[in-house]
């Protein structure tokens, strides 16, 4: 661990040639190993030779999670597939994203992540209660395997009631919760409903998956009694652990000895002003069997400027400000509207006019999905209509892990209500 | 202490060192591994000023060297120990080693000369006992010791060797890589090409992989020596697996 500590102070200067060195490799091996890539290059007229710097960057295509579903099964593997030795699959609207890891890979995201849980305050002596929805599997896998790297213990969050979780963290003392933002305020609002006292032996919360507002965080570490640090990743790119707070607790201070970042305006891919919003594109530069080459990760934030007080050299964003056009995350688990046009085809033959609806009820996010009514709704088959909405729920819940509500509403309601919009959330 | 930033090198018509960059920190053992005609070589040749790079950076201690003669390069603190060792057949042992601090001579009291002369010998007992006989004498291993040691004699901040365990008897190969570890934990930086992948990851920090020429991955050696390319290509893990 000791090097790569100080990997995160390196002067300006020991950036940019770690960087310009990791950046050639990567590209020389996805040139030479992955068709794809080397397509994309070639069509554009850039050679491995002409990346001599880290602005030459720019010169290089973006790849998409479509680019990751048309090459499903393999073709984005840089490495032979004996070398592969573990599958992460994700839903994608037509087929699966896969992920492979070569046992290199899994090392480095082992350590990936136990960087974010020492930065965050865990230590060996520390019980890890992992609190996560079954859609998060990846996350849950990894974060569990940083933990024990620590040295800590993991409780993984196998299926329980909420009562059971409740218990389990007061009779183990756990003594750090892994959990997304709106699950912790919902277990709050649970216990303090219920009456029960929140566990004592309980000293940090570490919040992934979601950004949350400062005066939630508050409310949080003071019911709690604990501190709170929140984590980001990208389950495509690299995976949690990708940002981190430091104890300044301002932005996440970004792996950069495991990809670069960029922040792009989403419309016309330019690179936005120092500081301003953008979406975060990333090339992996420590990924072995499936690197990315500027990554469209479809999350919205800025770079922090100035150096941080912490002293690590390594750059900062903000939390995710929101999701580039189409996408929405909901506890989470991002879900992305031609996901969801692709099961509504498949359910009803066409793609209604609808509205994804993200309420909070006891601050748990919940999704509903209006539909307007129309008379196609009743054709797909002699199944009624509830049957069929039914059908579509358990296959959302299927492919997301997350489950969906889907509502009949009169179309002149959801025109009022959306607004123009596909996605509200409360 | 060296960085080199988009290195290319044409032996002829031959592209041998395509875009390299790399770096080596003070007090690191970095070594390079790559098949036969990788580039290896090259990059130490192109390092010292023996072959001149057709374009691209070398930075020693943040001032660039690229431009220089060899002996200029030697003056800055960077010494090699060609592969094949190449050492003075028809000269004694010392005389020798004397050659190496031979840009030291004018500069530098004849004392520090011959306190370094002592410590070689403190590295390499053999060769003390072997001051006097002819170069051209000595056994393979012998002459690698001699090798390093006349290269320690200009008293550089980087050491590179260039395959020193070649054509060695195994348990010569280990007096060698022992003698290297010494050297680095006196405080000297050491840059190692070797076709013995196994022992010069067991012995560096850091490594780089050269394939045709090009940079295909780096890192810790742990991680090398883990990584599944590395171990099909250069430490014949497979080869291993098949026959046994």
């Amino acid at each position: 661990m000791e090097l790569e500590q100080k990997v995160e102070y390196l002067s300006e200067e020991g950036w940019r040639q770690w960087h310009l060195e990791l950046l050639q490799s990567t590209i020389n091996r996805v040139y030479h190993r992955v068709p794809f890539y080397r397509k994309l290059m070639d069509e554009r007229g850039i050679s491995p030779e002409d990346i001599t710097d880290l602005s030459a960057l720019k010169k290089l295509p973006f790849t998409t999670r479509e680019h990751l579903e048309e090459n499903y099964p393999y073709d984005l593997f840089a490495v032979p597939l004996k070398d592969i030795v573990r599958l992460h699959t994700f839903p994608g609207p037509r087929t699966p994203i896969v992920k492979g890891f070569t046992r290199r890979d899994l090392t480095s995201i082992r350590r990936l992540t136990a960087r974010f849980m020492l930065t965050s305050g865990v230590s060996s002596e520390d019980i890890v209660q992992i609190c996560l929805d079954p859609g998060m599997s990846v996350w849950i896998e990894e974060l569990k395997e940083g933990a024990e790297e620590v040295g800590a213990s993991v409780i993984p969050p196998d299926p329980q009631s909420v009562t059971n979780r409740i218990r389990i963290m007061k009779d183990f003392r756990t003594s750090v919760l892994v959990t997304t933002p709106s699950y912790a305020l919902y277990l709050l609002h649970f216990m303090q409903t219920q009456g029960i006292r929140p566990p004592e032996s309980l000293r940090i919360l570490l919040l992934v998956g979601e950004g949350i507002a400062s005066a939630e965080r508050l409310k949080l570490e003071q019911a709690f009694g604990v501190t709170t640090r929140l984590g980001y990743g990208v389950t495509e790119a690299v995976g949690p652990g990708m940002g981190y707070e430091c104890e300044e607790r301002e932005g996440y201070h970004l792996a950069a000895d495991y990809f670069l970042a960029e922040i792009v305006d989403p419309e016309t891919g330019q690179e936005v002003a120092p500081g301003a919003v953008g979406e975060l594109v990333i090339t992996t530069l420590a990924v072995k069997a499936n690197p990315l080459i500027r990554f469209r990760t479809g999350d919205l934030c800025r770079f922090l400027e100035g150096p941080c007080p912490c002293g690590r050299t390594t750059p900062r964003i903000s939390q995710i400000l929101g999701q580039a056009d189409g996408r929405v995350s909901i506890r989470g688990i991002k879900v992305s509207l031609s996901y969801v046009e692709t099961l509504f085809k498949e359910t009803y033959g066409h793609v209604p006019e609808y509205l994804l609806y993200v309420r909070r009820r006891n601050f748990l996010e919940e999704l509903e999905l209006w539909v307007a009514i129309n008379e196609k709704l009743f054709e797909p088959s002699i199944l009624g209509l509830h049957q069929v909405a039914e059908k579509f729920e358990r296959a959302f819940e299927e492919t997301f892990g997350l489950p969906c509500r889907l509502k009949l509403v009169e179309k002149d309601h959801l025109d009022q209500v959306a607004q123009g919009r596909k996605i509200i959330k409360e | 202490m060296l960085t080199v930033r988009n290195l290319n090198t044409y032996y002829g018509p031959v592209w041998a060192l395509k875009n390299v960059s790399l770096h080596v920190g003070p007090g690191e053992i970095v070594c390079l591994i790559g098949a036969n005609g990788a580039g290896k070589s090259t990059l130490m040749f192109s390092v010292m000023g023996v072959v001149k790079p057709h374009s691209g950076e070398i930075l020693f201690e943040g001032e660039p060297i690229h431009h220089l003669e060899t002996p200029d390069v030697v003056g800055k603190g960077l010494s090699l120990v060609p592969e094949g060792r190449q050492i003075f057949y028809p000269l004694t042992v010392e005389e020798n080693l004397e050659l190496g601090a031979y840009q030291r001579f004018k500069k530098e009291p004849k004392e520090r000369i011959l306190a370094d002369l002592e410590r070689v010998y403190e590295l390499f007992p053999r060769l003390k006992e072997r001051r006097r006989q002819l170069a051209g004498t000595l056994s393979g291993g012998e002459q690698q010791m001699l090798a390093i040691g006349r290269a320690f004699m200009a008293r550089p901040k980087l050491l590179m060797l260039d395959e020193p365990s070649l054509g060695l008897a195994p348990k010569l190969v280990d007096v060698i890589m022992e003698a290297i570890a010494t050297l680095n934990q006196k405080g000297l930086t050491i840059l190692l090409v070797e076709q013995n992948a196994r022992k010069a990851l067991s012995l560096a920090h850091r490594g780089y992989v050269l394939e045709t020429g090009r940079i295909i991955l780096q890192g810790r050696t742990e991680e090398l020596l883990a990584d599944e390319d590395v171990r099909r290509a250069y430490l014949g893990k497979e080869y291993r697996q098949f026959t046994d």
